[in-house]
């Protein structure tokens, strides 16, 4: 008896030891196992997903998705390169850059002739800004590729405010700093609870390590700059400008600094985790924050509509505000901006490379692509006679909940993807752009306050701005660096002094000193280093656009 | 006394075995050491050697064997930048706090659960005492994180007491850091490091007690004159294989509970290696750090032993 338990243990162990020895298996149904990791926190769908399921019918593989936890993007992926064993797709978030030099990656130019949905997902201007030194391809950037603009995307960063504030004022016209926190005081003034006695806060920062950019990068929008992320590049003669000491970044922590003093803003912003702040969001105490939507925007507002908060216009609406008036605020850009810093890629662990970019390739096929991003016919979304798609109540409710979403709904998120209008030129790519299921999806006070100011959507609140050159945008330069260059070793302690400084600054009793400190310490980070880097990526990257002009 | 004549009696010529005669009455014992010997190779001797890695430009592409050796300028690099000196002494800091606190509460608390003569009672205070030590960081950083916010418990009762006007953020000041992370040690570990003490007291023969008690020592004078010198050798010991670890002074605690606002006094070797080495993808300097935090633990037990031998103390080696 005895040895016959410890055979079956020895099977028992030997199996689950081959089970871990990775991917590219294939299940009893003749079904292939991928496996991926993305160095971003996302949320974990069930084995036994339907959606999921009905896309390995018709592909013939599906794919277990791993996410981060708990880490940042670099370190999971620095610990991966260490031990040398990948799952067969893998998006490194801000470290691809390291898998490229750990030559982790295989080079998808190779394979992608038999692929052309693949090949032609971008075009080849735009894959030559992915190719590495070595003239290849070795990811797929996933987001932004836009079809066809649709009119209801909505859009990243900005000031965000709750319409209940725009509402008690009677809907002003809010374009400065100034008038911004002069709104956010009075109300707060007049109203310094929630209706069951909640006491508001004004408004919070969240500083919680990379996702700090709600506090230190207002400064290039507020002079009237896209989102080049880490620097603005000056139109006027293309030089590279740093934002963090500009006369705006200065007028900005001053006005932080002085609101902070007025109790305006939240004690907690530098302390706060990531999790903290979207709990403090979702119970609708926070008046005004700075964020990028997707930051916050799909989890808070499903929290609110959950607890009935749209209700008492707990939504948040953005505000295009600039350091003066008169400056054209170019908070929001629309179009195919591609991040040439990460995407998809496929490891050397991949054992069936041609079954990846099979896989890659069918995902984005029409029919499977409207699997992955409006569900079932007829059980997740309604045809009408024109072929429009539309949900009901209850299907919306359903695409909204934690559970279903986990059980039923399987976007592969992370593959490549279209945004805007679908490939059938009627319906929207994704059910959020679909202009009347948007409207019906918002929530009353939106509405309301949308009906206020004359407009649709949130983008006609802000506006929207054409890419403003082939460089754009410089964040995919700066997010792949490391200290392996000089350049790369200056922006990583600028991002350190900047973590420490900044909040300093802003709770600093003599602002002035702290400022002067500030610059001292920043100083000392050699920032000339890491802007030379940038302008001559910059100068390349102009170069590289006139050759298809 | 057995001993001794049983020690006699091996001594005894007459009685003397041959080395393999001996082995082969302890195959069992022999096979053991073989394995852990074995075992103890694979696993800390032969990763020992990923140290060349400190001494190379290493590359994950090229290899350990097709880096570039530089010799010991990572170990340069490594003593020129001050972030790292600032995260020695931190770590030094943090390392020498925590030994102090943890090392006098737990012995603290074991004699004083040992006075408990409720035998129900100490068992159950025990038992609540050593849970924590089961809990991960993660979970007691989260309570730690929900205590002393602004709405938690320790802020609600400082400002209903009016000790405070509004709120602390204790998390914003880096003069307090060291002290949470010193509190939240002791908190989790007090009850489990005094589970040895409270072993080493039971071992004391009750006789002595009796004798002190007949001469008038009161209970007082019962712990100063008999319980502390009982337990004097398990503590030296203690306080030799604890010293080793000043340098361990932790990654979890620091790195859930840190922030922007308090890196400068928050962040330790171990989190350095991870921004710096593993982050970057500069494995090398990683190892560089790691092997100069081995060296320092190594010379710290090292002159900790001596001292202890010199001084005529129990000592490990």
């Amino acid at each position: 008896m005895k040895k016959l338990l410890a055979a079956f243990l020895a099977v028992l162990m030997t199996a689950s030891l081959t089970a871990c020895g990775g991917g590219d298996a294939v299940d009893e149904n003749g079904v292939k196992q991928f496996t991926a990791f993305y160095a971003v926190p996302g949320p974990e769908i069930n084995s036994d997903n339907e959606v999921q399921a009905m896309i390995a019918e018709r592909t013939g593989a599906k794919c277990k998705e791993t996410w981060l936890t708990g880490q940042s993007a670099s370190e999971a992926v620095g610990t991966l390169i260490a031990g040398g064993e990948y799952p067969d797709f893998i998006d490194g978030s801000d470290a691809t850059q390291q898998l490229y030099d750990a030559g982790a990656l295989i080079p998808i130019d190779e394979y992608w002739d038999d692929y052309p949905n693949i090949k032609n997902f971008w075009n080849e201007q735009q894959w030559d800004l992915v190719r590495r030194d070595d003239g290849h391809v070795y990811w797929i950037p996933q987001f932004n590729r836009v079809n066809e603009v649709a009119t209801t995307t909505i859009p990243d960063e900005a000031f965000w405010i709750q319409t209940r504030v725009l509402k008690w004022a009677g809907y002003p016209k809010i374009e400065t700093l100034d008038e911004f926190f002069d709104l956010i005081e009075s109300y707060q003034a007049a109203n310094p609870t929630m209706e069951d006695g909640t006491p508001n806060i004004p408004y919070t920062i969240l500083c919680d390590d990379w996702r700090y950019f709600c506090l230190e990068n207002p400064p290039e929008f507020l002079d009237g700059y896209p989102n080049d992320g880490s620097v603005i590049v000056d139109t006027d003669n293309m030089k590279i400008v740093d934002y963090n000491t500009t006369p705006t970044a200065k007028r900005y922590f001053a006005k932080l600094n002085e609101e902070f003093k007025k109790g305006i803003i939240d004690p907690e912003s530098f302390t706060q985790t990531y999790d903290e702040y979207i709990a403090k969001l979702s119970t609708g105490r926070v008046l005004g924050m700075v964020d990028q939507y997707w930051n916050f925007g799909y989890t808070v507002t499903d929290a609110l509509k959950q607890a009935g908060l749209d209700k008492q216009g707990c939504n948040y609406v953005p505000l295009g505000i600039t350091i003066d008036k008169g400056i054209h605020n170019r908070w929001f850009t629309g179009g195919s901006i591609m991040n040439s810093a990460n995407g998809l890629g496929i490891t050397v662990s991949c054992k069936d490379i041609p079954g990846a970019m099979q896989f890659i390739s069918d995902l984005l096929e029409p029919e499977v692509h409207t699997l992955r991003w409006w569900g079932v016919k007829d059980v997740d979304y309604m045809v009408d006679e024109d072929g429009l798609f539309y949900r009901t109540p209850e299907q919306r409710t359903n695409a909204a909940a934690t559970n279903y979403k986990a059980s039923h709904l399987c976007t592969y998120s992370y593959f490549p993807a279209y945004v805007g209008m679908d490939q059938d030129g009627i319906n929207t790519a994704r059910p959020e752009f679909q202009p009347g299921e948007f409207y019906d999806a918002l929530g009353d006070d939106v509405k309301e306050c949308f009906d206020a100011y004359g407009v649709q959507t949130h983008v006609q609140m802000i506006g929207l701005n054409e890419i403003p050159g082939p460089w754009f945008p410089m964040y995919s330069h700066s997010n792949n660096m490391t200290t392996a260059t000089p350049g790369g070793v200056a922006w990583t302690r600028m991002g350190e002094i900047k973590h420490e400084y900044l909040p300093k600054v802003v709770l600093a009793s003599d602002f002035e000193s702290a400022w002067d400190e500030y610059l001292d310490v920043y100083a000392t980070a050699k920032p000339e280093d890491f802007l030379g880097e940038m302008q001559a990526e910059l100068d390349n990257r102009l170069a590289l656009a006139a050759k298809y002009e | 006394m057995g001993n001794n004549a049983s020690a006699k009696a091996l001594r005894d010529p007459r009685h003397e075995k041959s080395f393999w005669q001996r082995a082969m009455e302890q195959k069992a014992l022999v096979l053991w050491g073989v394995f852990f010997f074995i075992f103890g190779f694979i696993f800390y001797y032969v990763p020992l050697g990923g140290w060349v890695i400190g001494f190379q430009n290493y590359q994950p592409k090229n290899g350990l064997f097709g880096s570039e050796f530089v010799g010991f300028d990572k170990f340069v690099q490594l003593f020129s930048d001050v972030t790292f000196l600032r995260t020695l002494r931190n770590t030094l800091c943090m390392g020498v706090l925590n030994l102090a606190f943890c090392f006098v509460t737990a012995i603290a608390f074991a004699i004083l659960l040992n006075e408990v003569k409720s035998n129900g009672g100490r068992k159950m205070v025990q038992t609540i005492s050593y849970l924590p030590h089961f809990l991960s960081w993660i979970i007691v950083t989260g309570i730690l994180h929900d205590m002393l916010s602004g709405g938690g418990i320790v802020n609600e009762i400082l400002v209903n007491l009016h000790i405070l006007d509004q709120p602390l953020n204790f998390f914003a000041y880096p003069q307090l850091f060291w002290g949470i992370v010193v509190f939240a040690n002791v908190w989790k570990e007090t009850g489990w490091n005094a589970i040895i003490y409270l072993a080493a007291i039971t071992a004391i023969d009750p006789s002595l007690y009796e004798a002190a008690q007949i001469d008038g020592a009161g209970r007082w004078q019962r712990i100063m004159a008999v319980t502390l010198p009982g337990i004097r050798p398990i503590i030296m010991i203690q306080l030799l294989m604890n010293v080793g670890n000043v340098l361990n002074a932790g990654f979890e605690v620091q790195y859930l509970l840190g922030n922007g606002l308090v890196q400068s006094v928050s962040q330790t070797i171990d989190i350095y290696v991870l921004k710096w080495g593993i982050s970057q993808g500069d494995y090398a300097i990683g190892t560089a750090a790691g092997i100069f935090k081995s060296v320092v633990s190594i010379i710290l037990i090292v002159a900790a032993n001596q001292i202890a031998k010199h001084s005529g103390e129990e000592r490990l080696f």
